[in-house]
């Protein structure tokens, strides 16, 4: 393997986004984290960046809190983290679940989670966890920061509101407590370490019988990890039944934009996005009532 | 995990010390501590680095290349294409031991005028590092001109298609005209008819091909690589122009063979590279250069037609089947036999008629794998039985009792099989292993499947196939064995250990053996065909027969007893019914040595020789022996999404004698892992001769995740003709796997996927036919 360029290891987040910050609109200036995406497309040459970020020894970047409510995660958490965190493991199970099929050991150990975030690829496992958890994400740059909805940040197939020098510091959500129930199946050709033909999360509320909030996100089976809003609507302030959580997975399998590639059709994955909507749904209804 | 069940002794004049018995493998330490240095951990001062260009093409006229800007890169040391070959070529034969021509195979060393499948190589690069190599290979300019391919042997075969191989594309015909099918069918009560397909697989080794070259003051060219065969140093020699005796192969610990690195890989690049330069250059391919560097496993289309009666007696059997050579002949004539010979399966015919043919195309070239078409001919028939027992109403394992093969039985070469035959004792035990069946659980369906094989251990009779071992003992009582024999990493180098410290009465670590190098060592032929302990297990305990049996007349002289009456175990010489009477082994080896008794011995051992099968009726001589065993599996299907998951996974072989458990039993679970993939998700897939499954994120093999327990139940005949009664197991262990999944999947959904892999969506896709 061949490849140049500059590598840049600020020691801390104020030098990081000083040296994305002179390169301005560059988006030949890249972050670094984990590099499970970014060494590999170098590899192959489909990224030819010229200077490479790394902001592995930014340490405040990584970790899990939670506080005031909010469950706060640093961008350079990784997966191995998520898995390591008793917080997470009654208030995110979908993102823990996620965690757990994702990649192979090694990968887990170094992969994070602003990484998953940033590289946008509609397969990547984080995401729709995430999505349905309600998260948002924070961008610095050395201007200042903002903060937007997670389902505000993809654009279009591995396009996203980042701009080229910005950093993804921080993840946060809501914690709920045990009125709500969140769940992820990722659907591969076999069980360990593959690239996700179908990630599905979903997310219900409950209250006095009644769905008070459901969300359902489709991972690999349209150009981003999309929101079935259309068929979360459908389930809001109803008593749920197998009728209307059937027709809930279908609506939400018609919104899906499969592609054929050689790990499946289109076809195959809009099926699959029925069939495990609505066990996931019916699981999360079933434990919550 | 494992358990072993003993046969009768019979045979056995030897009361066995150390072989049956699971000792931790001679190389384990090695490996396990990361001391052992495999072929690409060495390098030479003034080393240089080698890359292959190769063309991105599958069908095409190379009309022009040109190299200039990349020799003068600095830092290139030499480029060589076709101009400074001037048309040599490399045979693609199997390594032969006979100095008898071979099959007209040659392909040329770098693309001469035709690419015939994309990858061909096309130029070499030697240059002081891996980037400058690298850069090299991009600054070379040529020009393709895209030719009509065929990339299907279907329509390879189809009147004014493009020819690829010699006239008609058909690289290898075999045909078994055994009994008389017409009548076979007019007798039968129900006739099954079925095709089925497999797919390209690729080896996938841990270790991807690499190796060292460089030429000595003697001028040989030695070469360290990872191989399965030293013996190509002849094919190696021929192809780049000195005598046979100015190659040198040394083998090392090789990380993965599996068949592909049966043929030559990056020895004869190097040797070419070395000579040009006069510098040691290393070539070592990256995973990339692996897909395309190495020949695949055949794909077949496989045809059956089987009658049976209401009993489910078989009556006639037909098999047409065509396998994917690819743009090159290579071992597919063979393959192609092994398929012929396995067609029926572990199963008397007597009237069989088997018509096959390997088919020349613009894909990737297909070469030996790990059950080298027998595990293809599995993979129908084992289907074919279940189909027709379904059919019939009869058990599947019954149906398959009542038909297989027995002692004496011809098998479908119109040979007596001469061994045992402990099929059913294989495939009952395997399946009792499953135990208590896991109940359905809503949409997940739960099924059985079980396969019965028949695979044959030793090379094609008419190979003529030789081993050569030798064995001594040192003055301290110590063991040396040389044998050229690779180690693949099945622990064949421990085996012959273990049989020499058997024999000698010392213990497995007081046993050195040096292996693997084509100039020193006494050459024993190939690491494939499962024959290195059959030939090389043999030679080795013939070559320390004779020396045991010099040691104890000595000694029977020094304790005035009869001949006979002397054995030997733990370094001590004993009277066999008073061992209180004993000496150490190394005061008796120094009375032998002062009186210049010979400590050691050179042997040969040679399989069965016979001329070759007849032509019109297939009828003769394959093989030496057959192992013969069973695969038993539980799977549970997701309805609805098609995923499977292998809950249970049992091998049951008859391996005649295990000499050490372990190493078998980690065959029989390597081969459970290697035949899961090729069962449910792993698959080359080229479009237009174009790969596209092109990494191991598109090519999946089974991971920790996705694999059960597997159980290996060992069963010992006694009755092989390797050493002590010995079978094979290497390959066997294979072959029954895919087709076991196969039908567990089809029994827990009611339908059957005929062609591999069983992927989800082909699951769903079934369903969803069976419910219209
Ligand atoms: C063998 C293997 C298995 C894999 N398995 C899975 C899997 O099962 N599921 C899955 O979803 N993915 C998988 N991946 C993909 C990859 O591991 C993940 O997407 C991972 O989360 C990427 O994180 P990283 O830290 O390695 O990112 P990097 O490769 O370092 O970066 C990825 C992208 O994000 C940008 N970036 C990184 N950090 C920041 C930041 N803080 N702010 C702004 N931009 C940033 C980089 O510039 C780059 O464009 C796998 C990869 C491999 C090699």
């Amino acid at each position: 393997m061949y490849a140049n360029f500059d590598l840049h290891l600020p020691k801390d987040l104020s030098a990081a986004l000083a040296i994305l910050g002179d390169a301005g609109d560059d988006a030949k200036v890249m972050p670094l984290a984990g590099g499970t995406n970014l060494i590999v497309d170098i590899r192959a040459r489909s990224l030819t960046p010229a200077a490479l970020v790394g902001i592995g020894d930014i340490s405040h970047l990584r970790g899990i809190d939670v506080t005031n409510g909010q469950v706060v995660m640093g961008g350079k958490t990784t997966v191995s983290d998520i898995l390591r965190s008793p917080e997470l493991t009654d208030r995110a199970s979908s993102l823990v679940d996620s965690a757990r099929v994702f990649g192979g050991q090694m990968v887990r150990n170094t992969a994070t989670v602003a990484g998953n975030i940033c590289y946008a690829s509609p397969a990547a496992d984080l995401v729709p966890p995430l999505l349905v958890l309600d998260a948002e994400v924070t961008l610095e740059r050395r201007e200042g920061e903002r903060t937007l909805p997670l389902s505000e940040f993809y654009l279009d197939y591995k396009r996203t509101a980042r701009r080229p020098d910005e950093l993804l510091t921080r993840i946060t959500w809501p914690a709920r407590s045990s009125d709500s129930v969140d769940l992820f199946y990722k659907l591969a050709r076999r069980k360990g370490d593959a690239i996700t033909i179908a990630g599905i999360a979903v997310a219900l509320g409950v209250a006095d019988g009644k769905c008070t909030r459901a969300r359902i996100a489709l991972g690999a089976v349209a150009p981003i990890v999309m929101r079935a809003l259309e068929a979360e609507r459908m389930l809001e302030g109803e008593t749920l039944t197998p009728e209307l959580i059937e027709a809930a997975a279908h609506q939400a399998a018609q919104a899906a934009s499969p592609v054929d590639d050689l790990r499946a059709s289109g076809k195959y994955r809009r099926h699959c996005v029925q069939v495990l909507t609505s066990r996931l749904l019916t699981q999360a209804w079933r434990r919550l009532s | 995990m494992s358990e072993t069940i003993a046969g009768s002794r019979r045979g056995a004049n030897v009361e066995f010390r150390q072989v049956g018995m699971a000792l931790p493998r001679i190389d384990a330490p090695g490996k396990s501590h990361g001391k052992t240095r495999y072929a690409g951990d060495h390098v030479m001062p003034n080393m240089l680095h080698a890359k292959v260009l190769r063309s991105p093409l599958a069908s095409a006229r190379l009309r022009r290349i040109d190299v200039s800007k990349a020799r003068e890169l600095p830092g290139v040391a030499c480029v060589l294409t076709r101009e400074e070959l001037s048309g040599r070529l490399a045979p693609t034969d199997i390594a032969g031991q006979t100095g008898r021509k071979r099959l007209a195979t040659d392909q040329p060393i770098l693309v001469n005028d035709r690419v015939r499948y994309q990858g061909e190589p096309m130029a070499l690069v030697a240059a002081e590092t891996v980037v400058i190599a690298e850069r090299a290979l991009e600054l070379i300019e040529f020009d393709l001109e895209p030719l009509p391919g065929v990339y299907d042997p279907f329509d390879a075969l189809k009147p004014g298609a493009p020819i690829v191989q010699g006239t008609d594309n058909v690289v290898a015909k075999y045909k078994v005209r055994k009994g008389d099918t017409e009548a076979g069918f007019a007798a039968a009560d129900v006739i099954i008819e079925n095709t089925y397909c497999t797919q390209f697989i690729e080896h996938a080794f841990l270790e991807p091909e690499v190796g060292l070259a460089w030429v000595d003051e003697n001028e040989v060219i030695n070469i360290r690589v990872s191989t399965q065969v030293i013996e190509h140093f002849r094919f190696i020699a021929d192809a780049v122009g000195v005598p046979h005796n100015k190659v040198r192969i040394l083998g090392s610990l090789v990380g993965g063979g599996f068949g592909g690195k049966e043929d030559v890989t990056v020895e004869i690049y190097l040797a070419l590279l070395a000579k040009a330069t006069n510098r040691p250059v290393r070539l070592c391919y990256t995973r990339e250069d692996s897909f395309f560097g190495h020949g695949k496993r055949h794909p077949f289309t496989l045809t059956h037609r089987t009658g049976f009666t209401r009993q489910g007696k078989i009556t006639a059997w037909k098999v047409d089947m065509t396998a994917d050579a690819g743009g090159y002949v290579f071992l597919s004539p063979y393959v192609l036999l092994y398929a012929t010979v396995a067609a029926p399966g572990p199963y008397r015919v007597d009237n069989l008629h088997v018509d096959a043919r390997a088919v020349a195309t613009n894909n990737m070239f297909t070469s030996a794998f790990r059950g080298f078409g027998a595990a293809q001919a599995c993979i129908a028939h084992e289907q074919q039985m279940d189909e027709a027992a379904k059919t019939l109403g009869i058990d599947r394992l019954e149906l398959r009792r009542r038909n297989f093969l027995r002692t004496g039985d011809l098998i479908a070469t119109g040979v007596p099989i001469e061994s045992a035959v402990w099929s059913d004792e294989c495939m009952t035990r395997a399946w009792e292993a499953l135990g208590e069946r896991t109940p359905d659980d809503g949409p997940i369906k739960i099924g059985r499947g079980v396969a019965a094989y028949q695979q044959s251990y030793g090379r094609i009779t008419w190979l003529h196939d030789t081993s050569e071992a030798w064995v001594g003992i040192e003055m301290d009582g110590t063991v040396v064995v040389r044998s050229g024999v690779t180690d693949i990493g099945a622990g064949q180098v421990s085996a012959l250990a273990q049989i020499a410290a058997e024999l000698l009465g010392v213990h497995l670590t007081d046993v050195a053996v040096y292996n693997s190098d084509s100039s020193t060592t006494p050459l024993a032929g190939t690491t494939t065909a499962t024959r290195a302990l059959y030939m090389t297990g043999n030679a080795v305990r013939l070559a320390a027969e004779a020396v045991r049996e010099r040691l104890l007349r000595r000694a029977a002289q020094e304790f005035e007893v009869a001949h006979g009456k002397v054995d030997m175990a733990d370094n001590r010489v004993f009277v066999a019914d008073h061992p209180e009477r004993s000496m150490a082994l190394k005061d008796l080896v120094a009375v032998c040595a002062s009186e210049g008794v010979h400590r050691s011995e050179l042997v040969m051992f040679r399989a069965p020789f016979t001329g070759e099968i007849d032509p019109e009726t297939g009828q003769g001589r394959v093989h030496p022996d057959y192992t013969y065993g069973a695969q038993a599996v539980e799977v549970a299907v997701d309805t609805g999404t098609g995923e499977v998951t292998v809950l249970k996974s049992v091998g049951a072989h008859d391996v005649g004698l295990a000499i050490n458990p372990d190493a078998v039993a980690g065959q029989i679970e390597g081969g459970a892992a290697q035949g899961q993939g090729y069962a449910l998700s792993e698959e080359l897939r080229y479009e237009q001769g174009q790969l596209t499954s092109t990494s191991f994120s598109e090519y999946l093999i089974p991971t920790a995740m996705d694999v059960p327990e597997y159980k290996a139940i060992i069963l010992e005949s006694r009755s092989g003709v390797g050493p002590f009664g010995a079978k094979g197991i290497g390959e066997p262990a294979l072959t029954p796997v895919a087709p076991a999944i196969a039908n567990a999947v089809a029994d827990a959904i009611g339908v059957r996927i005929f062609d591999l892999p069983i992927t989800p969506e082909k699951v769903v896709n079934a369903l969803q036919r069976l419910g219209n």
